[in-house]
């Protein structure tokens, strides 16, 4: 009976493995097949720039534009205040308040995006409009605002904990130099959390592009790239805009949906590229074969401040 | 006094910083509560939706989340279990370690819309499943089945080696050490990690907005197979007729109770926590 059961339970273990793994897989593949038509169809005229089903153009690059324009806009916005912050939040305020504060940050991170997407609809597009005399306040800048207002707890709270893991004695030891503060931080602090903080940012940076309903709520969606260019008080479109407003007009099978699909690819390569490297920083550093690899995750930082992990 | 200037103007920054975040903060959650409370009434939570949302209440949109994201918890629970049980007591080279982490973390990268689009695909055309509650349930299990592995992994993986040696040295087998040793102390944990999850994909629009939903209309689905409505793509709907003063209110009012429930999970993951520590931190 009791080998039995041994095999029953081997078999249940192993399945679920093989079920964790293959949805993994099945999701690249099938976004794989799907594109296929219209990478054999279209080839490079999909890194055109004009979108247009019923002439069969099928451009992105208006919309890898605008998913990078409102990427790099909320990444400029909210690195230097989220270090700032962090720095702030590690270093100058007491222990008992640094609690609070994480905790309120936390709460924020967990903030569902339609949240976001409805306050920038009812609030930042009014403010854009307003304050630049727009037709409509539905730009590519309101976009990127919002989006670095998403990003920020993120940043914060990853960086913040990248300067918190510094032993103590450095600091110690920087201040027994006769150092300010100003001197710590950015001799001591910064380099040595330096390979953390870029983590943080690469991982801003994955949410950032994945980004849906808040964006795709606020980026007025019109699939061209702006006149000038830098013009970013226009409608835009990004990837993931595009797909929450067009795919299910488009019919399944058709070319059309297959270049939305080869679109959802594109993204989905550049995130996972991106999360795979934030990850993997530490596991170049110490050769990947053999030694564990310390994985560098919001999700998993949350639940080791919750669970209680160790390394 | 230069570099006395200078640490004050570090300071000066620093304060500003995080006073802007605050501000940022209070006014995030002052509008979320704001209008929230103002939009609250003892109907708008008990009576069905109405004329697309602009009037009536939530009741189908919070009964359709919550059957969603329990479906889901259903589904993802135990494959979560089995494969932390796999990371943890069969894979013995650090080199494959590695490699599941990749995968773990890989999939909890992937932007949601990716799994709508994916559900899209595979479940409502390639199957031909249609939109249905089921559907949605599958895509939102996968969306969290990273989180709750990974925290099961580490709570099964945190029970001391001696405890798995006794067992054995008792003539226990690898699946009874499992059983009686492994899975209670790592329970909690994974239960930990559930509600992460469960506070995270209970707001998740994306994923399900092609696939589980249907706009308002929907009631209390019959069987599996049937859409639902869920809070957060009435939010959508309600968002986008925005020019609406009615809508709008409504749409405070449903946000509200969505953050209600993420918080109620994510507070009663921290309860979990606090109430049944796991042996390695005792």
């Amino acid at each position: 009976m009791s080998t039995l059961n041994n095999k029953i339970g081997k078999g249940y273990i192993i399945a679920s493995t093989a079920i964790s793994a293959t949805t993994a897989l099945l999701i690249v593949i099938v976004l794989l097949l799907n594109s296929w038509d219209a990478i054999s169809d279209i080839g490079w005229q999909l890194f055109s720039l004009k979108w247009h089903p019923p002439a069969r153009q099928f451009g992105i690059l208006p919309m890898l534009f605008g998913t990078m324009s409102v990427t790099l806009i909320a990444l400029f916005l909210a690195v230097p205040l989220g270090i700032a912050t962090a720095i702030f939040t590690s270093e100058i305020l007491p222990g008992k308040y640094r609690f609070i504060l994480k905790s309120l940050l936390e709460l924020l991170a967990g903030i569902p995006s339609i949240i976001y997407g409805l306050i920038g609809i009812a609030f930042f597009s009014i403010w854009i409009q307003k304050l630049y005399g727009l037709q409509s306040g539905r730009t590519i800048f309101t976009a990127g605002i919002l989006l670095a207002i998403m990003i920020l707890p993120t940043i914060i709270t990853l960086v913040d904990d990248a300067l918190h893991h510094v032993p103590k004695k450095y600091r110690e030891a920087a201040k027994g130099l006769g150092l300010y503060k100003y001197e710590v931080v950015k001799n001591m602090l910064l380099p040595i959390a330096k390979p953390d903080i870029l983590g943080a940012v690469l991982l801003a940076l994955g949410r950032a592009l994945g980004e849906t309903m808040a964006v795709m709520l606020v980026i007025g969606s019109i699939d061209k790239i702006p006149k000038p260019f830098f013009n970013w008080l226009s409608p835009g479109q990004t990837i993931t805009s595009k797909l929450g407003r067009e795919i299910a007009e488009s019919s399944f099978g058709s070319v059309h949906f297959s270049a939305m699909i080869f679109m959802g690819l594109i993204l989905l390569l550049i995130v996972l590229s991106l999360t795979i490297a934030a990850q993997l920083r530490a596991c170049w550093e110490f050769g990947f074969r053999g030694k564990k690899c310390l994985f560098f995750d919001e999700t998993r930082r949350k639940i080791r401040s919750i669970v209680g992990l160790r390394d | 006094m230069n570099r006395k200037l200078k640490n004050r103007i570090f300071g000066g920054i620093a304060y500003a910083a995080v006073l802007f975040c605050a501000a940022i903060l209070f006014f995030l959650f002052g509008v979320i509560i704001w209008k929230g409370i103002s939009a609250m009434s003892f109907d708008f939570i008990f009576i069905p939706a109405k004329n697309f949302g602009a009037e009536g209440g939530i009741l189908y949109q919070i009964l359709g989340s919550i059957l969603l994201v329990i479906t889901a918890a259903a589904i993802s629970f135990p494959i979560a279990i089995g494969t932390a049980i796999f990371k943890s007591e069969y894979i013995k080279s650090g080199k494959w370690q590695n490699i599941s982490n990749i995968f773990i973390y890989g999939l909890n990268g992937i932007p949601s819309i990716i799994f709508g689009i994916f559900g899209l695909i595979f479940f409502v055309n390639f199957l031909g499943t249609g939109i249905s509650w089921f559907v949605g349930a599958i895509i939102l299990a996968m969306t969290i089945l990273p989180t709750i592995t990974m925290s099961a992994y580490q709570s099964i993986n945190s029970v001391p080696i001696s405890y798995r040696e006794s067992s054995a040295a008792l003539g226990l087998d690898k699946w009874q050490v499992i059983i009686k040793v492994l899975l209670p102390q790592g329970f909690s944990g994974a239960i930990t990690g559930l509600l992460i999850g469960l506070a995270r994909a209970v707001g998740e629009t994306a994923p399900i907005m092609f696939i589980a939903t249907a706009f308002s209309g929907a009631g209390v689905p019959g069987s599996l197979l049937e859409p639902v409505s869920a809070l957060p793509t009435h939010i959508l709907a309600l968002a986008q007729q925005a020019t609406n003063p009615a809508a709008l209110q409504n749409a405070w009012g449903a946000s509200f109770v969505l953050v209600i429930l993420v918080i109620l999970f994510s507070t009663s993951a921290l309860m979990v926590r606090v109430k049944y520590k796991n042996i390695a931190q005792r």
